[in-house]
């Protein structure tokens, strides 16, 4: 079966790494996990492309990493949100709620 | 202060970045394959579906060290210098007095453009201009074999994607 394509919007993948790690800092593997778990499988992440979108981030401001012992005693890097990044959460939420309550009225009406 | 100095110089040293990427995305795969070898997969098998899940890994390395690359302390120190010559530059070439002075101001502007025209090409990726379209999925909609991308990094608008995309 051929597959449909079509794009979210740019900044999504970011979007859901901020809200991730507004709880907690984690490391790439927890990040992934936490999403894979609270989408319950709707939403499948290639693992790997949060990396980019991490170095990214951290780039830009939004978060920091350090090298700390994971949970099974093994050296990981941890990704924690600094002020810039829970601000960025907050213009992006805003935002993803804007533009789905859009769509949501073109939809009923059109 | 020797191991302060040390330790500012190892975090410049590029293969220093790269071991520390590939060490980043060894433990994501490890315990990837830990996860799968946990529902009664064979080894192989198991590092066979963390790979699937985890995607292409030498593109992904190398993503991040480029972005690395341009975050490094030593870079953006450099390109403050640069924005701090040219501004020097401009104030010799207006406020400078004799015309062997301006000359300076143009030297100064003429480094500072240079320098900025050197990081923008050192930064240039060639895959960006690329189409690498099957590595363009990072979000997708688990629901009848339906893809969705998280944006589209070949830049290509929907329209276009439509019209190459059989």
């Amino acid at each position: 079966m051929a597959k449909a394509r079509t794009d979210l919007m740019q900044g999504t993948l970011e979007l859901l790494i901020l809200k991730t790690l507004s709880r907690d800092s984690m490391h790439g593997y927890g990040i992934a996990q936490r999403i894979h778990e609270a989408a319950d499988d709707l939403l499948k992440i290639e693992d790997g492309s949060l990396y980019p979108a991490l170095y990214r981030m951290e780039e830009r401001g939004w978060i920091t990493s350090t090298w700390d012992v994971s949970e099974n005693n093994r050296r990981a890097k941890f990704y924690k949100l600094t002020k810039a990044g829970r601000k960025q959460l907050g213009a992006e939420s805003a935002n993803w709620n804007r533009v789905s309550q859009a769509i949501s009225r073109i939809l009923q009406t059109a | 202060m020797k191991a302060v100095i040390k330790r500012l110089f190892h975090r410049f040293d590029r293969q220093v970045i790269e071991s520390q990427i590939e060490e980043e995305l060894r433990f994501h795969l490890e315990l990837l394959t830990e996860q799968h070898l946990l529902q009664d997969m064979s080894l192989s098998a198991a590092k066979d579906a963390a790979l699937k899940r985890f995607g292409d890994v030498e593109q992904i390395k190398d993503q991040c060290v480029e972005i690395s690359k341009s975050n490094r302390p030593m870079i953006r120190a450099l390109k403050f210098l640069l924005v701090l010559v040219f501004l020097s530059g401009v104030s010799i070439r207006i406020f400078g007095p004799e015309l062997s002075v301006t000359r300076v101001g143009d030297v100064l502007i003429a480094i500072a453009v240079l320098g900025r025209l050197f990081f923008y090409v050192r930064g240039l990726n060639p895959s960006r201009f690329t189409s690498g379209d099957e590595h363009s999925s990072p979000l997708k909609l688990n629901d009848n074999g339906l893809t969705f991308t998280a944006y589209d990094q070949t830049r290509r608008t929907p329209l276009e994607r439509v019209i190459s995309d059989p």
